[in-house]
């Protein structure tokens, strides 16, 4: 009976599921533990989906839906680029492209004092970790990594920015290196900063090569590994 | 203050002749319904997702010559949000455009049919999920040809889904017609000025749930119950639709 509840479930595995689908009937699980993501839902003796997307699985036990979707959930230590749209005394108010404005305090920041607190102007671009998301709550920011170190947060200056799924921000941050970065990496120098809210900052020396990488990134989204390679090649020939 | 001696008194009711409806001659023996459909057969399906750039989900739908558009923005911040609620708000809006019924320039706003929306979603939607927001669902018929609100409610769950708001299940919707002792199901315009009374069920089939039911006119018990059968054996049918077309999404976005 074990054996063929968790194939029932196995099977479901990178398959496309619904919200109201039933991926595992808990009634023929014994002594059996499973980890349950975003997008699943226990039902008393079921497990169904709450959302469309594709029913993902982790060793030893974790289960999840992956979507792709315009609007971004904050999630604890997701890297996001922010907007600035206010600034108060004590903190910052970003917009990250969720449900509410996230808070960035003046303090969270490497050696963050009363005396050098940051300025930012309204519209400024930042690289921020999310650090607090609570339902219910406005999620807070940091501009330190764990360790309390600045290290690549902070404001992005220059370059352009874009916007895209947060599907497909995830593909760009997988690894091994997505095909479509690996691909412009090779032939041109740029540099890049990804936020799991589903925005892309580019910037390059010249604006013709930011133009370039941005609009290869934003085709590959439906592409397949091959494609998204000859979308680059035609690309560069085009330009050369 | 009444009116002079003599003069005939004002009255509200309507004239007998002017204002009856002109029924077509429905269920002869010869009697073919205007698209020639069969009574219990329903009007070919067609959905799309993501058919607006600027919003979170949206989906086009296509019932026969019905045409719907539904675009889906949220969870934004409640402008209510100083009322703290745990959980959240869902705010429907259907309109007709000018150009969507026979008799041109009636578009505008069906305040029953925004609150029949809103009253048929809110069930399937987990509004626990986006506390102190709104969720905003705004449909659009484009072109109207009968059971419009089934289908607003139908194209309104799949861009919900679309947007990813989570959901217990897909919301499906289907209205039947009663002419006399007979039962006509996904009635066109032509029908639904002629029927004797009307039956709409939405609900979400894979946890055999109904989040609304709708009934006007005379209708028997045992009418009824083949009327609610024929509209869940279509909700059912209709949900498979619906399904695929949200698969075929999520498969092609994540190849």
């Amino acid at each position: 009976m074990e054996t063929k509840s968790t194939s029932s479930f196995t099977n479901l595995v990178d398959q496309s599921v619904c919200p109201g689908d039933v991926v595992l009937d808990l009634s023929k699980m014994i002594n059996q533990t499973i980890k349950l993501g975003g997008g699943l839902r226990q039902d008393c003796d079921a497990i169904s989906v709450m959302k469309a997307g594709r029913l993902r699985f982790s060793k030893p036990h974790k289960y999840w839906v992956e979507n792709s979707q315009k609007r971004y959930v904050p999630y604890a230590e997701d890297s996001v680029l922010g907007i600035v749209v206010d600034s108060r005394s004590d903190n910052f108010l970003v917009d990250i492209k969720g449900p509410t404005l996230a808070f960035l305090p003046v303090l969270a920041f490497e050696g963050g004092t009363r005396r050098n607190i940051p300025r930012f102007e309204i519209g400024t671009l930042i690289y921020v970790r999310v650090i607090k998301a609570n339902p219910g709550m406005n999620p807070e920011l940091s501009c330190t990594d764990a360790s309390g170190k600045a290290a690549e947060f902070g404001a992005l200056k220059d370059g352009y920015m874009f916007e895209c799924t947060t599907g497909q921000s995830r593909m760009l941050l997988s690894s091994p290196t997505c095909p479509v970065l690996d691909a412009l990496g090779k032939k041109l120098s740029f540099e890049i900063a990804v936020g799991l809210n589903g925005r892309v900052w580019v910037d390059a020396a010249s604006p013709h090569t930011t133009i370039v990488v941005a609009n290869a990134i934003m085709n590959s989204e439906t592409l397949s590994g091959a494609q998204q390679r000859i979308m680059v090649e035609k690309l560069l020939q085009r330009i050369q | 203050m009444a009116g002079k001696g003599g003069a005939t008194p004002a009255t509200y009711s309507p004239s007998p002749t002017t204002n009856r409806k002109k029924k077509p001659p429905i269920f002869k023996e010869d009697w073919v319904r205007p698209d020639g459909r069969g009574f219990h057969q329903c009007r070919p399906a067609f959905f799309r997702t993501g058919a607006v750039n600027a919003a979170s989900g949206s989906a086009y739908a296509e019932f026969g010559n019905t045409k719907v558009i539904v675009s889906v923005f949220g969870p934004r911040e409640s402008k209510k949000a100083m009322m703290y609620s745990d959980i959240g708000r869902l705010n429907c809006n259907v309109s007709f455009t000018t150009f969507a019924t026979p008799i041109r320039g009636q578009g505008s706003d069906h305040k029953e049919y925004c609150a029949m929306l809103h009253k048929a979603l809110e069930g399937a939607i987990i509004l626990e999920t986006f506390p102190k927001t709104t969720v905003d669902v705004f449909a659009l018929v484009l072109e109207s040809s009968g059971s419009d609100l089934p289908v607003v409610i139908s194209c309104a769950s799949l861009a919900l889904a679309d947007a990813g708001i989570m959901m217990y299940d897909i919301v499906a919707s289907v209205s039947v017609s009663c002419f006399n002792k007979n039962l006509v199901i996904d009635p066109i315009l032509e029908e639904e000025i002629g029927q004797d009374g009307s039956l709409m069920i939405t609900c979400m089939p894979s946890r055999y749930e109904i989040t609304q039911l709708t009934v006007t006119g005379e209708w028997s018990t045992t009418k009824i119950n083949e009327g609610m059968q024929l509209c869940l054996d279509a909700c059912a049918k209709l949900a498979k639709i619906m399904r695929s077309c949200l698969k075929e999404v999520a498969s092609d976005s994540q190849e």
